[in-house]
């Protein structure tokens, strides 16, 4: 009976494609906005997953995020590395700076100074250049896919030819020369403004004097001693608040989307795609029903029981459940394709698919369940009504 | 030229075993509201094996009622009811929905073909029923519209088909699981006199042929020389039985 379930399903052509589209809709606005809240939670701990080589971060304990880099004082690196379990720390400089571009425009930047000595922290991808031009006179890095999007030379004699800031340009940080010495690959950022790597010495002397302060200490952990228990160690030696990378991408992420309202907003979004799957999804399976209860009842009449009625009505919710969810997920996923190279945000994670799939798989259930229930009340003694 | 008028309990001449259908006092009443509407008041009804009966009567007098407790689709309120010595309300619902799935075959006034199907595949739903595979199912529906006429048109969907070939359908459908009673509901009032004729005589021929009981309830006057028996019902009551094939042609030509 499942291919006479099939085909009445397919037959009534309107309400089949109307369903199919409803739920494929339903897939793409509950996947497309959940991936696109998962891509932004993701971009919110890009800094610290860019910062890989560390096993800990101190940090001020009044930090709430990882842009939050309060200032810690000097003395903070030699008494972390101090103590014992600690293989090395090194020092990690974060602000906003005012940067002014060749075409005379101003810019916020986040400017990141890495340890002169080992430039631990350094951008995980080099484009352009080598990271040792990193300790060139006046070398600064930037991002490549701000050179291409936000910083655009395109005033003055840049007016009619223009052109995005590359390597041997020369910009100005808090009045101080700097050139670009190479162009990095950095993981998409929740934070909007262009990233620009230094030394952090030549961090420290462009940096307005009030901010002369590293912001955080980078920890290695020695082979052997567990990274809780050293992170617990520095932090009754220093006062200082440690954390693992994952720990703090963590603590990152929780605030942003707490802060931002942005968790709320999406939240809706999503649930306003299950209320209209549900309404779509329900409304059309009822008319569905609503059309062919004769037929349900002489299917009754003939001998079909109530369970093999069930069981066919469940295939139809589940062949248009599979249509929609796969449709909708493959336009979501393209819609995710075609921003890849943007710095719009879009994860979409197994998870993700998991759990709209058995969201759209309730919603089906649920939006058919009055249908099931109408027709399990069906007394097949309707057929001879006419 | 008299109409025969037997009591309605006259047992049948060929005693209870050849009866396919025994009814006595059967009672059913709905509930309207405060308004309660007494659709049979007791009525008494024996049909033999391999009989033609048909029911007639005025509209509302309790005709579709009482071939749906007949059929095991509606429960009756009181009598008995037996349909090959088995009673419905001795059965869980489960069991009387396999019972009627084996053993009634319906022919409804509107065919009730499911559009989305083709001939073949509508004749093969009460086999798909009774879980024969799809393939040995579709075999034995295309057969059978070769005997009802309509075997070049096992592929085609029943808006591709006339009224009369689509009750053609209807009627395989009800034959194709060698049910041993159908119950047809008004099966010529949808159709033209001659169309109506055509159906008659495949029921006559083809359904009852093999030993089978039909239970044709109807207001077609044109019709009631294919029946055996003809039980005029009014106001819940058989009120008259008419038997012999003079009695019936004088009351169809009334």
């Amino acid at each position: 009976m499942n291919i006479v379930a099939i085909l009445m399903l397919t037959g009534d052509r309107l309400k089949y494609l109307g369903l199919v589209a409803g739920l494929a809709f339903t897939t793409l606005m509950i996947t497309q906005q959940a991936s696109i809240l998962r891509g932004m939670a993701s971009q919110t701990g890009a800094f610290i997953r860019d910062t890989g080589q560390a096993d800990l971060w101190v940090m001020d304990p009044q930090v709430e995020f990882s842009e939050d880099g309060k200032p810690l004082q000097d003395t903070a690196i030699y008494r972390v590395r101090g103590v014992e379990g600690v293989e090395w720390a090194v020092p990690v400089y974060k602000n906003w700076l005012k940067a002014q571009l060749p075409d005379g425009r101003k810019f916020t930047v986040i400017v990141v100074g890495l340890d002169d000595a080992t430039l631990v922290g350094a951008p995980p991808e080099m484009i352009q250049g080598r990271l040792e031009d990193l300790r060139q006179d006046k070398a600064i890095f930037i991002e490549a896919r701000d050179s291409t999007t936000k910083l655009i030379l395109e005033k003055g004699q840049f007016k009619n030819n223009p052109r995005g800031l590359q390597v041997g340009d020369r910009i100005s940080i808090n009045d101080h020369e700097l050139r670009v010495a190479g162009t990095m690959k950095l993981s998409k950022s929740f934070f909007w403004d262009p990233v620009m790597y230094t030394t952090y010495s030549r961090a420290l002397s462009f940096a307005p004097p009030e901010r002369r302060l590293l912001n955080y200490v980078l920890v290695k952990v020695r082979p052997g001693y567990d990274h809780k228990q050293v992170a617990a160690s520095i932090e009754r030696a220093t006062g200082l608040h440690t954390q693992t990378g994952p720990e703090f991408e963590k603590t990152t992420m929780m605030y942003i989307l707490g802060k931002t309202g942005i968790l709320i907003n999406f939240g809706l979004a999503v649930g306003l795609g299950v209320l209209i799957g549900l309404l779509v999804a329900g409304q059309t399976l009822y008319a569905f029903t609503l059309d062919n209860l004769k037929q349900f009842g002489a299917l009754k009449a003939m001998g079909a029981g109530n369970w093999l009625i069930v069981r066919m009505m469940v295939v139809q919710v589940l062949i248009v459940a599979l249509l929609g969810f796969g449709i909708g997920l493959g336009a979501a996923a393209l819609m995710g394709k075609a921003i890849l190279a943007t710095d719009l945000a879009f994860l979409m994670t197994w998870e993700i698919i998991g759990i709209c799939g058995v969201a759209l798989l309730l919603i089906c259930l649920v939006a058919g369940l009055a249908s099931i229930l109408k027709v399990l009340r069906l007394e097949p003694v309707v057929v001879f009504k006419t | 030229m008299s109409t025969a008028t037997l009591p309605i309990t006259q047992p049948s001449a060929r005693g209870p075993a050849a009866l396919a259908i025994r009814c006595r006092g059967v009672t059913k009443a709905f509930a309207t509201g405060n308004t309660k509407v007494h659709a049979l008041r007791g009525v008494d009804l024996d049909v033999a094996v391999g009989e033609l009966m048909m029911l007639v009567g005025p509209s509302g007098c309790g005709k579709t009622t009482l071939i749906s407790v007949i059929a095991g689709i509606l429960d009756r309120d009181e009598g008995e009811c037996d349909v090959f010595g088995e009673d419905f309300s001795k059965m869980s619902g489960g069991q009387k929905t396999r019972f009627r799935g084996q053993t009634v075959g319906f022919v409804f006034q509107q065919f009730n073909l499911l559009p989305a199907l083709t001939a073949a595949q509508n004749v093969a739903v009460p086999l798909l029923i009774n879980g024969v595979s799809h393939s040995v199912a579709i075999k034995k529906a295309t057969e059978l519209l070769g005997r009802v006429g309509l075997g070049d048109r096992a592929g085609s969907f029943p808006r591709q088909l006339s009224g009369g070939q689509q009750q053609r359908v209807a009627i395989a459908r009800a034959l194709v699981h060698d049910p041993r009673l159908i119950v047809c509901d008004e099966p010529t009032s949808a159709l033209d006199h001659e169309t109506g004729h055509v159906v008659m005589r495949l029921l006559k021929n083809v359904a009852l042929g093999e030993g089978r009981t039909l239970v044709i309830v109807t207001h077609d006057a044109r019709i009631f020389g294919f029946a055996d028996r003809i039980s005029k019902m009014d106001d819940g009551r058989i009120v008259q039985t008419i038997v012999g094939r003079e009695n019936i042609a004088a009351q169809a030509a009334r």
